[in-house]
């Protein structure tokens, strides 16, 4: 008997001390914000009452409400997400959403070291997409800071996000991500990655991955970019020129210590006159050297 | 309820898409149904979209817009959530749609949900993406074919909010169609023009693994294996070539994180050992190319590129105000195999071998960030990376080339926040590395980055500039780059009722490169590559409701590139490429109409204009537009 009176004392301790630290439970909640509370079951926050108040409801997020009911509200008494600093919103977030791997660098994000905290692009309460509560439709939350990235979208070449086909989290990972290990410098900073920790692109453009026995080097060692605008381009197939030659010859000029061997990337075989480039038709170089991203059977990427 | 979703539907007005439909707006106050503990959402949007397409470039219109004529799904919304949330088999299910039906841009994703129990999460997606290539002959050709990409994600978390959780997932893509083959028939004398062939790629990608807590420290493997084929053929007069490449990466990823109130660890690792293996048989007979050709090409072999990478961070946190952050990296990457290749000629009987080539990267990097907080006013932050690339190959001679490169990059910068709402960011950073790989790579470069945002509850004010500038000059070539963005954008919804939005931004692109090349025997050792670009963008849009019956959005979006500001262009070989002044413009608008409470009336009309002022025959203008019902429950 003694023992079940222990048991039963110390299963209510808990619950005795929440409620003496000002845990009121969220049926308290419902009278004046009838309008959260008659959809939260619509919310993925939403969990059946469990007697753990703390745990579950409304104060599990915003705190004791005691003071809060109490005091008739009031954003002083309880804790308010708008009148939060970044950091304690985060803070507030992580205890529960932290422990996740895509979340892991979310505090040494770039998003973070700008001020942005979780609220900047969720809504807990007022959410217009069916999943993850955004704040807004995805890429006009990313347009929103990003307008520059806007423009690029609005290229005749581009990637289809504006079309719904693509979205920016396809290629980012706006909570932060490893730095790139297919990189020396440290941009791209919040790029998602394929499968071996390769560029985000490869998840898509497969057939680019190889391996291959003749890899077009600058491919593997300095990443698509080199050659393509990732987000949009004036230029046809996203490239950063609108004709191709030029693009190729700025490094396959043979000059200087670059390259495999340090000894200058390859220029386009020497002695030939076939490589006549007032010639228009050799201007394209890539309607030759069709397999540019890597070739099974040719050396020049000729088949 | 009600409320909500009347809330619900008057949010999604702000959505200011780029394309008219589908219409974003939910269809008047939908009050959702109650079946069996569930509340369920619907709604429905299905119309007629047109396209009337002229100007020129038919296929430039389809290779960057391609919204064509028919019925259409345009978009659907299902939702059903248990209002107790202890559903016996699930507790959440949404579904969304848009452009069933034949839009160039299809898309579905499903989620199913049941609390503490398991998490499904599914998109589907389909680009019909049309070829431009080289558009050479007309309407007859399979240019006007579409490559068709069919993407598919599933993901399944078992006990996904418990400390033990598993996943399942298995992602598919497929590109099947007319797309650009690797065979160049050479005419005497004419263009070379590479031919098109109906693909057929094919990527799996099945994975499983397990997360679980071990000390307070989060532990995660995956174990993943993927399958990739390409099986495309191509049977030409006098010409058929089989190459089927197939192979499969097997990986294993791992991962830890601890997030202590000090300390914090957290890591990812991944060993991919990549294989592929490949036939090349490819026969010609008879005139092909300049001269009568007989002679068979065979390659097999099969290349491996084993990639091991790995990532680790220390996040130290000695305080409320400064944070640590040490973060190495590693990449080792080798791409080796056997592989013959064996070009046997008919005519003479002779045959040329050659070997594969060998590539390996290994990369190292160390950074460290710090970040102290002053006050709430103002912050700042800096950091440094050190990383060491170093590069092996074996390409024209059995001696192994290797080459070693070292970057030293840093960067500072300040947050300032002088009131609610405002923030205001400057930051800069140079790197210097002594070896690119290549004459375009970062090399000696500078970026200097400000931003400034206000936000408020209904309006966001944001202006910015970036500038990325790269001098690579050496001995004997050199390469300039220099970027400078500028932006400004803004969202205004002071009514529920009534919301702007636009943003205006500048982007100038400024490259110089020194390059060799051959105009006639021998090769030019004095040309220089520039390329300078000039891009403005403007958006605006207005959206209002009338009464609460009729919502309208009109926007407007424009992209020109001034170029260098020469109004023609001369026909010489590298002023003719320097610069590509364009225009492209976009406006739209939009209309919703409340019939009933159940069902809308929607309509749109979106215009695309594009006009390249050097190359006309690339121009097109299209008239675009749709009419929809919307039903909604």
């Amino acid at each position: 008997m003694k023992s079940l009176l222990l048991l039963t004392l110390t299963a209510l301790l808990p619950a005795l001390a929440r409620g003496a630290s000002g845990y009121i439970g969220s049926e308290a909640c419902k009278t004046c914000h009838a309008d959260v509370w008659s959809t939260f079951y619509r919310n993925p926050h939403f969990r059946p009452p469990a007697p753990d108040k703390a745990v579950t409801g409304c104060e599990s997020c915003h705190g004791p409400g005691k003071a809060h009911v109490e005091a008739h509200g009031g954003k002083a008494t309880i804790v308010a997400f708008s009148e939060l600093p970044p950091e304690r919103i985060l803070d507030a977030c992580l205890a529960c959403h932290g422990q996740t791997i895509s979340r892991a660098n979310i505090r040494r994000s770039e998003h973070t070291l700008n001020g942005m905290a979780c609220t900047s692009c969720h809504s807990i309460h007022k959410a217009r997409t069916p999943t993850r509560l955004l704040a807004k439709p995805q890429t006009e939350l990313c347009y929103g800071c990003h307008a520059n990235v806007r423009a690029q979208f609005s290229m005749p070449f581009k990637h289809r996000v504006n079309e719904g086909f693509m979205s920016c989290t396809d290629c980012h990972n706006p909570h932060g991500a490893f730095a790139p290990t297919w990189k020396t410098a440290v941009r791209p900073r919040m790029a998602q990655r394929a499968l071996a920790n390769e560029e985000p692109c490869l998840k898509c453009h497969a057939e680019k991955r190889g391996p291959f026995i003749f890899e077009h080097a600058s491919v593997r060692v300095e990443g698509c970019e080199m050659c393509h605008f990732p987000h949009g381009s004036p230029n046809s197939r996203l490239l950063r020129r609108p004709v191709v030659f030029t693009m190729c010859l700025e490094c396959h000029n043979g000059l200087g210590d670059f390259g495999r061997a340090g000894r200058g990337v390859p220029n386009p075989a020497p002695g030939t006159v076939s490589h006549n480039l007032a010639d228009p038709r050799f201007q394209n170089c890539t309607a030759c050297h069709v397999r540019i991203h890597g070739s099974n059977s040719d050396f020049y990427f000729l088949r | 309820m009600r409320t909500a979703i009347l809330f619900l539907s008057m949010a999604s007005l702000a959505i200011a898409q780029e394309t008219a439909a589908p219409t974003p707006e939910r269809a008047g106050p939908v009050r959702g149904e109650t079946w069996n503990g569930y509340n369920i959402v619907n709604s429905i949007e299905t119309g007629y979209r047109f396209a009337a397409v002229g100007g020129g470039d038919d296929a430039m219109y389809r290779s960057s817009v391609n919204y064509g004529n028919g019925i259409r799904l345009l978009g659907s919304y299902f939702t059903m959530n248990s209002k107790d949330g202890r559903g016996r088999w699930l507790d959440s299910v949404v579904i969304t749609t848009q452009g069933l039906g034949n839009d160039p841009y299809e898309s579905a994703s499903l989620r199913i949900v049941k609390n503490r129990t398991y998490h499904y999460d599914m998109t589907w997606r389909r680009n019909d993406y049309f070829n431009p290539g080289l558009v050479t002959g007309g309407a007859s050709g399979n240019h006007l074919l579409d490559t068709e990409y069919d993407m598919q994600d599933h993901d399944l978390t078992i006990f996904p909010e418990s400390n033990l959780k598993f996943f399942l997932g298995y992602s598919g893509t497929s590109q099947t169609g007319a797309a650009i083959s690797s065979i160049q028939p050479l005419g005497g004398g004419a263009d070379t023009v590479p031919l098109f062939a109906n693909v057929r790629r094919v990527r799996r990608e099945y994975r499983l693994g397990n997360e679980f807590r071990v000390l307070g420290v989060r532990m995660n493997w995956m174990r993943g294996w993927e399958d990739f084929k390409d099986d495309t053929p191509f049977t030409g007069v006098n010409f058929q070539r089989v190459e089927p490449y197939h192979g499969t990466s097997p990986y294993w990823r791992a991962a830890l994180f601890a997030d202590r109130k000090i300390v914090g660890v957290n890591g990812h690792f991944t060993y991919t050992s990549g294989r592929r293996a490949f036939i090349v048989d490819e026969t010609a007979v008879g005139p092909l190319s300049v001269a009568p050709r007989s002679q068979q090409i065979q390659t097999s072999g099969d290349a491996q590129r084993p990639v091991a990478t790995g990532n680790l961070n220390v996040v130290i946190a000695p305080g409320s105000k400064l944070t640590i952050v040490n973060s190495s990296s590693v990449y080792n990457v080798r791409t080796s195999g056997n592989s013959a290749f064996t070009q046997f000629d008919n005519g003479t009987h002779s045959f040329d071998a050659l070997f594969f080539q060998y590539l390996g990267i290994r990369t190292f990097a160390n950074e460290t960030d710090l970040n102290y907080q002053f006050s709430p006013l103002l912050g700042a932050f800096a950091g440094y990376e050190y990383s060491d690339r170093r590069i092996r190959s074996i390409q024209f001679s059995p001696q192994p080339a290797d080459q070693t490169n070292i970057l030293h990059d840093g960067r500072l910068g300040i947050r300032l926040r002088p009131a609610k709402g405002l923030t205001v960011l400057v930051s800069a950073e140079a790197g210097r590395n002594n070896r690119p790989f290549t004459p375009a790579a970062e090399r000696n470069y500078h970026a200097l980055n400000a931003r400034v945002q206000y936000r408020s509850k209904d309006l966001l004010l944001a202006a910015g500039a970036e500038s990325d500038y790269r001098f690579n000059s050496v001995a004997l070539s050199s390469y300039s780059s220099q970027s400078r963005k500028y932006f400004a954008n803004g969202s205004w919804n002071p009514r529920p009722w009534l919301g702007f939005d636009g943003s205006f931004s500048r982007a100038h692109l400024y490259t110089i490169g020194g390059i060799a090349y051959f105009e006639s025997f021998p090769s030019q050792l004095s040309g220089s590559s520039l390329y300078i670009s000039n891009l403005n963008t403007l958006t605006a849009g207005i959206r209002f409701a009338a009464a609460k019956r009729a919502d309208v959005y009109v926007a407007y979006v424009r992209t020109r590139d001034e170029g260098d500001g020469r109004s023609t262009n001369p026909n010489l070989l590298f002023q003719s490429v320097q610069t590509y002044p364009m225009a492209f413009q976009s406006p739209l608008a939009r209309l919703s109409l409340r019939i009933t409470e159940k069902l809308r009336w929607n309509a749109g009309y979106q215009y695309y204009g594009y006009s390249a002022q050097f190359y006309a025959n690339r121009n097109f203008r299209a008239n675009t537009g749709y009419t929809s019902v919307t039903w909604s429950f």
